[in-house]
C-alpha cells in the first residue's frame, strides 16, 4: 500500500468507470444476446472494489464472489478480456470458459466463483502460501452477506485466525442472498460470527467513499502487523441480482428502500464534492470511458470463438513439472509381490 | 538397482520423503500426520525430518483444508492432504467437483493445481459403512481428476511421488489392508507416471483386469486356475483416471475373455466403465460376455461373520474366470 492517500478525483474516477461500463453492458445484453451468460452487475456497490483497487498491491491476491466485474477491473484486469469472456471468444480472460461467473485474471492476481463460500475457502490457501514463504503482500477475499450462511466459511475464519494469516476478509453486505433477506437467513449477526474467531473486526458503510478508503487502508494496514481483519461493508445492490433487468416485480425488497438507496448514491455525494470546476474533466472521462466500452464490445464481437479442441485441452495435461524430470519413471517395470513372479523389464 | 523389503506402508512414507527432500513446495497436513504413529507408519518421522512448518496436524475441517490446499497449489505450493478415511474426503466434495477438478478448465487451460489428497480405504475389524467406503468411481467421473489406486509397496512409492509432482489434481487411494505387505522396494526416488497398467502375469486363457486391494486375490486366483490348466492374465490399472485400456484392449484381444476386479461397487463403478468400453471397442474378440466381481449393492457390515461375506475374494475370481472358460 502506498504512502499516499489516493485523491478523491482517483476514487470518483475509479467508480465512475465501473459503473458506466455496468450500465452500458446491461444495455448492450438485450436484445442481442450474444452476451450468452449469466451476469451479475454491481449498480451501487462500486465504492468497495474502487477503494480495494487503489489500496492493493499487484503482488497481493484478490479472491470474489461472483458479483466481480468491479473487482476484476480494479485489480489491473483489462476491459477488452472482460468483456471478451462475456461473449464467449477465445480472447476472453479465460478463453470463453468461464463467463461473468467465474472471471479470473491469473496475471493480475483476481479469482471469483460462482459457488458461494468457496472463494473465502481457497483465499486461506493462498495467504497459508505466503506466510510459507515468507513472501510479501496480502490476500484479500470479498464475500457477500449471504457467505456467511455457508459452514465453510467458519471453517475458513478459524483456519485464517489459528495460523494468523495475512488476510482481509471483506464483506460486502447488500441485506440479500439473491432474493431473501437476513430475517429468514441469519440468527445473531456478523460481528459475533467474526470475533467468535478472535478477529479484529471493522463495520463501516460505502456512504461516504472517501471514508471508506480510510477504513480500507486501515485495515490493510492492520493486517501485515495484526493478523487477518474482517471487515463488514453496508452498501446496496441498485441493480437485479442477475441479468440487466430489474427484478422489482419478484417483490423481494421494499420499492422505498431501493428508492431511498438510489436517492443517496455515493458515486453522486463523490461527484457533488469535486465540485463544479470539475465538469470538463468529468465529461472529458465520461467520453473516454463510454469510447472504451465501445470498442471493448466491437472487439468482442468481432474476435474469434475458441477452436472446439480446447474442450479436450483445457480439461486435463498429464504432465508433471520440474524436478520430476530428473526422477526415473519405472511405470514399465513391472515388481511383483510377496516373492512370486520375477519382475519383468520389458514392456507389455 | 537396489533394493530393500519394504511394507506398503513405508513405502508411501518413503515416497514422500523423497518429494519433500527434492522440493521445498511440499508440505503434509491432515489429523494425526505429525503424531507417534504417523498415520498408520505413513508420514512416521517426518515432523523431526522437515519440521512443524512442512508437517502438521489440523482441525476437523476437510472442506476448509481441501480449499486451503487449493489456494497453496494454485500459489505454487505442492500440498499433500491426508484424511485416515475415504469417508471423511466426502466433506470436501464442493471443493473437489466445483473447483478443483475444473480449476484448469475454467482457466483456459493456463492453471494448475498441484494438490494430493490422500484417503484410505478401510477394511475389516468392524470399520463399517462409514470407514470402509471407497468412492474412487464418483472422482474418477470428474474430468480433470487423477485418480490413483497403487496395488503394491513399489507401486505405492512411485505412484506417489508422481502425484505430488503432477501439474494436476491427484486422488491418491489407499487401502488400509494393503500396508502391511511388503516387497523388495528400489531405495533411490523413483516415479511410476499415470495411465500404464503393471502386467503382474502373462497368460492367454483369461484376462482379470484388476485394481487396488483385489490384486493379491486375482493373483491368487490366478495361482488356482494354473492347476487347472487356466492361464490368467493380469492387469492391474495402477491409475483408474487415466484409465490405461490400450493394454486391457490388448490382452481381451488375445484372450477373448474378461473379469474385471473392483474393490468397490461394481454398480456404476469403474468395472462397469471397463466392460462398457471392451464392449463397444473389442467386442469381436469375445468369446464369452465380460464379468465383474466386485463389492455386493449394500454396506460394509461391522459385524465379522457378515464382513466375510461382504468382501468377494480369490474363490469368486476363479469361479468368474471358470464360468467363462467352461
Amino acid at each position: 500500500m502506498s504512502a499516499d492517500i489516493p485523491s478523491p478525483w482517483e476514487l470518483f474516477s475509479s467508480m465512475l468507470k465501473i459503473r458506466r461500463v455496468e450500465e452500458l453492458l446491461m444495455e448492450e445484453y438485450h436484445p442481442a444476446d450474444e452476451m450468452r451468460c449469466p451476469v451479475h452487475f454491481c449498480v451501487g456497490q462500486e465504492a468497495m472494489p474502487a477503494a480495494l483497487g487503489l489500496v492493493m498491491n499487484p503482488e497481493d491476491t484478490l479472491f470474489t464472489h461472483y458479483r466481480s466485474h468491479g473487482y476484476f477491473l480494479a485489480k489491473g484486469g483489462s476491459l477488452d478480456a472482460m468483456v471478451a469472456e462475456f461473449y464467449g471468444k477465445d480472447s476472453g480472460s479465460n478463453r470463453g470458459l468461464a463467463g461473468s461467473m467465474e472471471l479470473a485474471d491469473h496475471a493480475a492476481g483476481h479469482y471469483s466463483g460462482a459457488i458461494v463460500g468457496g472463494p473465502m475457502a481457497i483465499a486461506v490457501g493462498d495467504a497459508f502460501a505466503r506466510k510459507y514463504r515468507k513472501s510479501e503482500g496480502l490476500t484479500v477475499t470479498v464475500f457477500g452477506d449471504g457467505s456467511l450462511d455457508e459452514g465453510v466459511s467458519y471453517e475458513a475464519m478459524n483456519l485464517a485466525s489459528l495460523y494468523r494469516l495475512p488476510m482481509l476478509f471483506v464483506c460486502e453486505d447488500n441485506g440479500y442472498a439473491a432474493h431473501t433477506g437476513p430475517a429468514t437467513r441469519r440468527s445473531g449477526d456478523i460481528e459475533n460470527r467474526a470475533k467468535a474467531f478472535g478477529m479484529d473486526y471493522r463495520e463501516t458503510d460505502d456512504k461516504d467513499p472517501m471514508a471508506l478508503l480510510d477504513a480500507v487502508r486501515d485495515a490493510y494496514q492492520s493486517v501485515a502487523d495484526n493478523g487477518p481483519v474482517f471487515l463488514t461493508v453496508n452498501t446496496y445492490r441498485f441493480c437485479a441480482h442477475v441479468g440487466p433487468t430489474p427484478d422489482e416485480a419478484l417483490n423481494y425488497r421494499p420499492a422505498e428502500e431501493l428508492a431511498a438507496a438510489v436517492a443517496d448514491d455515493s458515486l453522486q455525494r463523490l461527484r457533488t464534492d469535486l465540485g463544479e470546476d470539475a465538469g470538463a474533466r468529468v465529461a472529458t472521462l465520461e467520453e473516454q470511458i463510454a469510447q472504451s466500452v465501445e470498442q471493448a464490445i466491437r472487439k468482442a464481437k468481432s474476435s474469434p470463438f475458441p477452436a472446439k479442441s480446447l474442450l479436450g485441452e483445457a480439461a486435463a495435461s498429464n504432465t508433471a513439472a520440474g524436478l520430476i524430470q530428473q526422477v526415473p519413471d519405472l511405470a514399465d517395470f513391472s515388481a511383483f509381490t510377496a516373492g512370486q513372479q520375477e519382475a519383468k523389464l520389458e514392456p507389455y | 538397482m537396489e533394493t530393500s523389503e519394504t511394507s506398503y506402508a513405508e513405502a508411501i512414507r518413503a515416497g514422500l520423503d523423497d518429494a519433500m527432500r527434492l522440493d521445498p513446495s511440499v508440505f503434509i497436513f491432515g489429523i494425526g500426520v505429525d503424531g507417534v504413529s504417523g498415520v498408520f507408519g505413513t508420514t512416521k518421522g517426518l515432523v523431526d525430518t522437515y519440521g512443524p512448518e512442512r508437517v502438521f496436524d489440523t482441525p476437523i475441517s476437510e472442506q476448509g483444508l481441501t480449499a486451503l490446499a487449493a489456494g497453496a497449489a494454485n500459489a505454487g505450493l505442492r500440498p499433500v492432504l491426508v484424511h485416515q478415511r475415504f469417508d471423511f474426503s466426502l466433506y470436501a466434495m464442493d471443493q473437489i467437483a466445483n473447483w478443483i477438478s475444473l480449476w484448469r478448465y475454467i482457466s483456459g487451460g493456463i492453471a494448475t493445481m498441484p494438490l494430493t489428497i490422500r484417503v484410505i480405504v478401510g477394511k475389516g475389524w468392524g470399520q463399517g459403512a462409514q470407514h470402509a467406503k471407497s468412492l474412487h468411481a464418483w472422482f474418477a467421473h470428474l474430468p480433470g481428476l487423477q485418480v490413483v489406486m497403487p496395488a503394491t509397496p513399489a507401486d505405492a512409492k512411485g505412484l506417489l511421488v508422481q502425484s505430488v509432482f503432477s501439474d494436476d489434481p491427484t486422488l491418491f487411494v489407499e487401502a488400509r489392508s494393503l500396508f502391511s505387505m511388503t516387497e523388495d522396494v528400489p531405495t533411490e526416488p523413483y516415479r511410476i507416471s499415470f495411465g500404464k497398467a503393471a502386467h503382474r502375469r502373462f497368460g492367454n486363457d483369461v484376462s482379470i483386469v484388476t485394481m487396488g486391494s483385489m490384486t493379491p486375490a486375482a493373483i491368487d486366483a490366478a495361482e488356482e486356475l494354473e492347476r487347472d490348466g487356466i492361464s490368467a492374465d493380469i492387469l492391474d490399472l495402477r491409475t483408474i483416471a487415466p484409465l490405461d485400456m490400450a493394454s486391457v484392449f490388448a490382452s481381451v484381444r488375445r484372450t477373448g475373455r474378461l473379469v474385471v476386479c473392483e474393490p468397490g461397487w461394481g454398480f456404476m463403478g469403474v468395472s462397469s466403465e471397463i466392460l462398457a468400453q471392451v464392449t463397444e471397442e473389442a467386442h469381436s474378440s469375445l468369446l464369452a460376455a465380460p464379468m465383474r466381481v466386485s463389492w455386493p449393492q449394500t454396506y460394509s457390515p461391522t459385524s465379522s461373520a457378515l464382513e466375510s461375506a461382504f468382501y468377494p475374494g480369490a474363490d469368486q475370481i476363479a469361479a468368474a474366470c471358470r464360468k467363462m472358460v467352461a
